[in-house]
């Protein structure tokens, strides 16, 4: 049906355009000439004048991106625009982006705001093996970002605006012949470790406190003389799975005019990133081709755009390598070729040393595995081949120019591949037989041990009318425009899993069911929508916007299916009423706006059919009574509808002085979410499961944001500008329905099971720490189980916990960018004022007896300040507000400096540039990173400090 | 204008066509199935969906191990088997824990009881997880939407499914919404009922479902020696539950189950707890578990892995692949045999043999440490002869009830002067059950006597505390044990320690519960 429609579309398209060319009218283009583009800003479906904008809008154009090592389109604009916090997921080279725009609004539903690329929304849910979707477009052909934030501005994307809009313009040809090729190579360190214990600090602690077990230090010592350790060695396990990483980007783009008439634009790109840890590699080839003829006198313009991209991740095991380094007993070897251990069974691990022991008649690994064998030892390849195209078709009637018809068709094409490997002696293989007469007494499997492949399909199909016109007078500025949306998304993939067969030792693969042979998972998403917008202006000098969106998703069920989101938005150029004559203030507007947006973006929690009754098949391990397959009826909320944010924006932009010397904006801001799409718990008995998502409860942001350009200097050989901004938000939680509070699922501490930190309760902020208050001592040293009791009673228990904030209120950021001749400089700051980390290794591996096996023979690794640790581990240790620190900090994030070579052949340039990128951090924080997140320091895939030397031909 | 009318012709066109495509709002799923395609694709459909019931009780969910139906709970630690053993004996006087694990000192220790701990939510929710899923399939079953030769059966079969799940609302928190299938679904809460009122609920359906369950039904399902099971153990319990005693009753099932139900003693101590148990003529009712099929970390896994330490062990002696070092038993339970070490490995009584010595004390000076007290062998997972490789997850299926319980309840019934018994063949059950042991036979029996044989025979198999509270020995200080109350030798603990604390999210989201007294 799906597709039936789409080619319907398809036929119908040209037909329409058809029907236009048989009429005859060849009325003259009166529209005004486009304006010059840094003057055009990205509103949702269309494009406006900055001067002309009623909502809250930042605009990022390229000459403000941060430079340097740049992978990701989201790194372009981090610490750039006001009110909006990017923080990856650490140092990977697909580590995802957590975006928030003004704070999050919600707690089941995506927090993330909807990117838009070239008019095609991106799928929310990223292909298997993807991490972060804006790895999938060249950050070289982006030309610029809006970033849509209040509601007025928003609510013309409706269903999907609530958490703000990125907008996001590729670079499109037109005009002479220009060739640009970039490349740059760059270098990455680690900046810091985790101080754990070295060999000697770690014996000498192990001998003083638990000297019955000295023989499990080193190798070679025997249960039989506890107190004499083996022979020691000296190993930095964190520089052993670390490394310099080489990455390099390359692109070429060609962009002019073909036959001199239609503006085109080829690129290609390759980028190959290394991560700091071993094997952690990164491959993308990616290609865009931007084509823009017009026909019939420019009246119909036809924008296409294909990109193509092809990346390979080698994943890696961040808990086995990034823990187990920080775990491992520093007095192990790497190699066995360190020891004086020879043949069988020492060599069975393709070189790397392994502690094992002699059960009965077979050696069984002992202890933690090494964990550079960990990374060396499995390759885990992660293909995605990806097209994205769309097709703009703008159409000025003939007999009407001020009417125009945009059809706008999108198509979003994945293919994901997945794999785990294993190489041929990985301990992670290793097992032994339960029959003892194979010829060995163990066996590895080497080969396949996961596989997913996946293919994704969405389609996109927006068409609208636009009647546009200008006048002079009271009248200044009509706009009206109306239309339909369509969306599907559809994946589709199976698994290849496998399980170890307990009697041989030998991996096999683990059978799907009956029903669902090839673990198969199959997910639509539909959205369709109307939508329409009008922009009033009197005397170019009040502004007015009206949105309005009708929203439909394929969640709910048909009751509750539709959503009508509304915005107005008002502006007033103050200038022109009162500064007319001033030569110092050039702009002066204010802004008013409020809209309403929704969210339904519930998948990652509720899956994609939750609003009707189905029964999932269980799988092959999950079965019950021999011969029949397992099912079990899904839990599902018929009464699930959208979630709406209702936001009310003030603002004021500012420009002063000529040249706009001075200028910004401040927005006042506050938002309330309501029909909060959370997870929470049922009535006992009243559902089909213990807790599902539900529309309950409301909750509101407050803040403020402001931003500020200052340029000292310009003058022909000597420019100075100075940019800042900073947010203030504050969030709190109004309502929860019939429940005071529940515990925050993705709060989950990695030690211990299932121990939540955070809670959303009301009154607090979302994911606020519920912590005990740790008692010291005189000289701050923390006393080991006391706490302070809140409530007087006696006894320590959760009635003595109290809520902490985790995440930040205020973030900001500043640059500064100085050209003098050829001669650029630009360095870019950002930071967080406020917010909260949970430092989970200072309790892991803070208290002594972690040193010492729990049934196991192996030791593991502390901090060196545990040796001095008050602490024991006690059910109350979790939850003290001790492990909770400042992670306020400001980051010099890069330093770039360039030289332009003019003119070095004809008509070319050269620009030479050297960067640094994440120079500095200045934190108190005593962990390794304090920019995390969740909040919860755990294996944190550190962010390298990175110098990169770039090479621009422009001819 | 012509053209204008081309132009609205098209435009209408363009927007007919898009609204057809409305009808896409309505995407179906390929892999997740309605009842209707459930029903065509497989013929076993409805007993598939029937062994998920059945598998509520020893699964953490139907997609592995790993994953969990109940929100929010660690998939290894929920599963109903781990928790009715770690609510029934690590409160009680047979067996402690040593991990800690936020919550599991508070069980160790019977003290500090709290509701939000989690080890009593997981019970809380699965039984809450159990009885609307069964309403919901039951109510299914009933329309003719299901067309199925054997319909009554299975509605008789989840109605016990969820009678047994009641019964254990009842025992450990005595008192809960009532679901039924005249009120699921609505969406006014529901108010609370009294252990008086579920009991004569869960009553009333076992009543009628004992009269029309098949005598025998295939392995792990319940038939009427199962429905009988239920109902002499709820009569049993009547005067703990409801203040009235109604041994009579209970001695009228137990009496039938014996005559009627086929069952005998196993002569190999080891059969019931072994890998081999789906042959056993003693269990009624099991949950099943299979090392490759059915798996879990909360079945018999939990009992075998966490009984055991390589510290002073070798898993592959039990069938197991890892140790957990978590639980041993106390001297109230081996001092039940001897009193000390040399005296369990003297004795004539094979249950004796049951304990792990080697490296171990008898005394359990502390109880977080792993030597002191003696780890319990009874379930392992190799079969009743001793053989078998060692799995990561356990083939042993767990025996919820069984002949040798409906024995010693003979006993304690007769006791108490129920009628239908007699005190001198209830000697002669007990002693059967001594000598299948190979313990010397008793001459005379008492309560005490037999409140101690059950515990020589049941412990470690989810009834002790119950059998306590009956006796009237789990809370006071006239009975005290190794670490009752946090201390030591043991300490009184308060009455209200006789029921568990309703979870705080139980109460929060249904105000209509209120909390057990003294929490």
């Amino acid at each position: 049906m799906i597709v039936n429609n789409f080619t319907t579309v398809l036929k119908i398209a040209p037909a329409f355009l058809l029907a236009s060319t048989i009429m005859h009218a060849q009325t003259k283009d009166t529209l005004s000439k486009e304006k010059k583009i840094d003057e055009v800003v990205l509103v949702g479906y269309g494009k406006q004048k900055k001067s002309d904008l009623t909502g809250s809008i930042t605009a990022v154009s390229e000459k403000d991106f941060n430079k340097g090592a740049i992978v990701s389109a989201d790194q372009l604009i981090t610490g750039k625009a006001p009110g909006v916090r990017i923080t990856n997921a650490g140092g990977s080279p697909d580590s995802a982006p957590n975006i928030r725009i003004r704070g999050g609004s919600s707690f089941s539903a995506n927090n993330n705001p909807l990117i838009v690329i070239d008019g095609v929304p991106l799928d929310t849910n990223n292909p298997a093996g993807v991490g972060n979707p804006l790895n999938l477009i060249n950050p070289n052909d982006i030309e610029s970002f809006s970033i849509l934030k209040d509601a007025s501005a928003t609510a013309i994307y409706g269903n999907r605006g609530s958490n703000g809009v990125i907008i996001i313009k590729t670079k499109r040809g037109g005009g002479k012949l220009k060739i640009s090729l970039n490349t740059n190579v760059s270098v990455g360190t680690v900046t810091r470790y985790i101080d754990v214990m070295n060999a000697d600090e770690f014996t000498k602690f192990i001998n003083q406190n638990y000297p019955n077990y000295s023989y499990l230090l080193g190798v070679g010592g025997n249960s039989a003389n506890p107190s004499q350790p083996g022979t020691i060695y000296n190993t930095d396990w964190q520089k052993a799975i670390y490394r310099n990483s080489v990455s390099s980007d390359n692109n070429l783009s060609v962009s002019g005019s073909l036959f001199n008439k239609v503006p085109t634009r080829l690129s290609v790109g390759y980028n190959r990133t290394e991560g700091v840890i071993r094997t952690s590699d990164y491959e993308r080839f990616s290609t865009g081709l931007n084509i823009t003829p017009s026909f019939f006198d420019n009246h119909l313009k036809i924008d296409i755009s294909l990109k193509g991209l092809f990346s390979k991740l080698n994943a890696i095991d961040d808990g086995g390598a990034i823990g187990g380094a920080i775990n491992m007993n520093p007095t192990l070897p790497i190699y066995q070729s360190q020891t004086n251990l020879i043949g069988d069974p020492y060599n069975r691990f393709g070189g790397y040393y392994q502690n094992i022991v002699l059960k009965g008649n077979q050696y069984l690994i002992q202890g933690q595995s090494n964990p550079l064998a960990i990374l060396m030892q499995r390759s885990s390849p992660q293909k995605i081949a990806k097209f994205l195209g769309n097709a703009e078709i703008n159409y000025k009637f003939h007999f009407l120019p001020d009417l125009r018809a945009i059809v706008n068709l999108g198509l979003e094409a994945s293919r994901s591949n997945l794999k785990t490997v294993y190489s041929d002696n990985a301990i992670a293989t290793y097992r032994n037989p339960q029959n003892l007469f194979v010829p060995n007494d163990y066996v590895f499997s080497p080969g396949v041990d996961y596989a997913e492949h996946q293919n994704i399909v969405n389609q996109t199909m927006d068409a609208y009318l636009v009647y546009e016109k200008r006048y002079s007078g009271f009248l200044s500025h009509f706009l009206v425009q109306g239309g339909y949306s369509y969306q599907n998304f559809k994946n589709d993939g199976y698994k290849d899993q496998y399980r170890y067969d307990d009697v041989t030792g030998r991996r096999v693969p683990n059978p799907g069911t009956a029903l669902n042979p090839t673990n198969r998972y199959y997910n639509v998403l539909n959205l369709q929508s109307f939508i329409g917008r009008a922009n009033i202006d009197f005397y170019d000098k009040y502004l007015f916007t009206l949105n309005f969106r009708a929203d439909a998703s394929s969640l709910f069920q048909k009751g509750e299916r539709w959503g009508y989101f509304p915005g107005v938005g008002f502006a007033w150029k103050v200038n022109k009423d009162f500064f007319t004559e001033s030569s110092s203030v050039k702009d002066l507007k204010l802004r008013l706006g409020w809209g309403r947006t929704g969210n339904a973006d519930i998948v990652s929690v509720a899956g994609f059919y939750p609003s009707s009754p189905y029964f999932s098949i269980g799988g092959s391990n999950s079965q019950y009574f021999p011969g029949v397959g397992t099912y079990s009826a899904l839990p599902f909320n018929p009464g699930l509808t959208w979630e709406t944010t209702e936001t009310w924006n003030a603002g004021i932009d500012f420009s002063f002085f000529s040249q706009d010397r001075i200028s910004g904006s401040i927005d006042v801001y506050k938002r309330k979410t309501s029909n909060l799409l959370a997870k929470v718990p049922l009535p006992a008995g009243q559902g089909l499961s213990n807790e599902f998502t539900t529309n309950v409860g409301s909750l509101e942001n407050k803040g403020v944001e402001f931003n500020l350009t200052v340029v000292p200097v310009k003058t022909e050989n000597l420019n100075w500008s100075v940019s800042g901004n900073f947010g203030y938000n504050d969030s709190k939680i109004l309502s929860l329905g019939d429940v005071s509070y529940f515990p925050d699922n993705s709060s989950t501490l990695p030690i211990g099971t299932g121990i939540k930190i955070a809670n959303n309760a009301i009154g607090y902020q979302p994911y606020s720490a519920w912590v005990l208050q740790q008692v010291y001592d005189e000289n701050g040293k923390p006393l080991d189980n006391v706490y302070v009791d809140r409530n007087n009673d006696g006894i320590i228990n959760e009635k003595d916990r109290y809520y902490k904030a985790i995440r930040p209120r205020w973030t900001y950021g500043f640059s500064t960018s100085l050209t003098y001749k050829n001669w650029d400089l630009n360095a870019a700051f950002r930071g967080q004022i406020g917010g909260l980390i949970y430092n989970t290794r200072k309790l892991a591996q803070g208290f002594k007896s972690y040193t010492v096996p729990q049934n196991s023979q192996n030791l593991n690794n502390v901090l060196t300040s545990t040796a001095d640790s008050p602490f024991t581990l006690s059910d109350n240790l979790y939850f003290s507000d001790y492990f909770l620190e400042d992670a306020s900090f400001l980051k010099l994030d890069n330093v770039t400096i360039g030289y332009l070579f003019k003119n070095v052949f004809k008509n070319t340039n050269v620009r030479v540039y050297g960067s640094v990128n994440n120079v500095y951090t200045w934190t108190n924080y005593s962990g390794q990173d304090p920019e995390n997140f969740t909040g919860i320091d755990n294996n944190f895939y550190p962010r390298p400090r990175t110098y990169t030397i770039g090479f621009n031909f422009n001819f | 204008m012509k053209n204008t009318k081309y132009k609205v012709l098209a435009l209408l066109a363009f927007l007919a066509v898009n609204t057809a495509c409305l009808n896409d709002l309505d995407t179906e799923p390929k892999v997740e199935q309605t009842l209707e395609n459930l029903l065509a694709a497989d013929p076993n459909a409805v007993e598939g969906l029937l062994s998920r019931l059945y598998a509520s009780f020893a699964l953490s969910s139907v997609e592995g191990p790993d994953k969990s139906d109940i929100s929010g709970a660690d998939p290894g630690e929920s599963p109903f088997v781990r928790g009715l053993v770690n609510l029934q004996d690590f409160t009680a006087d047979d067996m402690k824990n040593r991990w800690g694990d936020n919550g599991l000192d508070q069980l160790t220790t019977t003290a500090n009881w709290t509701s939000n701990n989690k080890f009593f939510k997981y019970v809380y929710d699965r039984i809450y997880y159990t009885v609307p899923q069964a309403t919901n399939l039951i109510l299914i079953m009933k329309s003719d939407k299901v067309n199925y030769a054997n319909k009554n059966q299975v509605v008789d079969e989840l109605r016990y499914l969820r009678a047994l799940s009641y019964y254990y609302l009842i025992d450990l928190f005595g008192k809960g919404a009532l679901v039924t299938d005249e009120n699921f679904n609505t969406s006014a809460l529901l108010p609370e009922t009294s252990r008086k009122e579920l009991f004569n609920y869960v009553e009333s359906e076992l009543l009628a479902i004992e009269t029309t369950l098949p005598a025998s039904n295939s392995y792990g399902r319940a038939n009427k020696a199962c429905a009988r099971m239920l109902l002499a153990k709820l009569y049993l319990n009547a005067e703990v539950y409801t203040g009235t005693s109604r041994y009579n009753d209970a001695a009228n099932f137990i009496n039938k189950i014996i005559s009627e139900g086929g069952y005998q003693l196993e002569t190999n101590i080891r059969k019931n707890f072994s890998s081999d148990n789906n042959t056993s003529k003693e269990i009624i009712f099991p949950l099943l578990a299979d090392a490759v099929s059915s798996q879990s970390f909360g079945n018999t896994t939990y009992l075998v892995n966490g009984s055991i330490s390589t510290d002073t062990m070798v898993p592959a002696d039990f069938g197991a692949k890892q140790g957990w070092a978590g639980h041993r038993a106390t001297k109230a339970w081996y001092g039940l045999f001897g009193n000390s070490i040399a005296d369990l490995q003297a004795s004539s009584d094979k249950r004796a043999k049951l304990f792990w010595t080697q490296g171990h004390n008898w005394e359990m000076n502390d109880y977080k440490t792993w030597s002191d007290g003696l780890p319990s062998d009874k379930f392992w997972n190799k079969d009743s002869n001793g053989a078998g490789g060692a799995t990561d997850f356990s083939s042993t299926d767990f025996p919820l009830f069984r002949l040798a319980d409906v024995y010693l309840m003979y006993a304690e019934c007769a006791l108490r002067g129920a009628a239908g018994t007699t005190v001198p063949q209830g000697l002669i059950y007990l002693n059967q059950v001594r000598a299948r042991a190979g313990a010397t036979p008793l001459s005379t029996i008492t309560l005490d006597v037999v409140l101690d044989e059950r515990a020589r025979e049941l412990n470690f198999e989810g009834m002790r505390r119950q059998d306590l509270i009956r006796f009237g020995k789990f809370t006071g200080g006239t009975y005290l044990w190794p670490w009752k109350g946090g201390v030591k030798n043991g300490t009184s603990i308060s009455d209200n320690y006789k029921i568990f604390p309703i979870p705080s999210t139980a109460l929060q989201s249904n105000p209509n519960l209120t909390q057990n007294p003294g929490y």
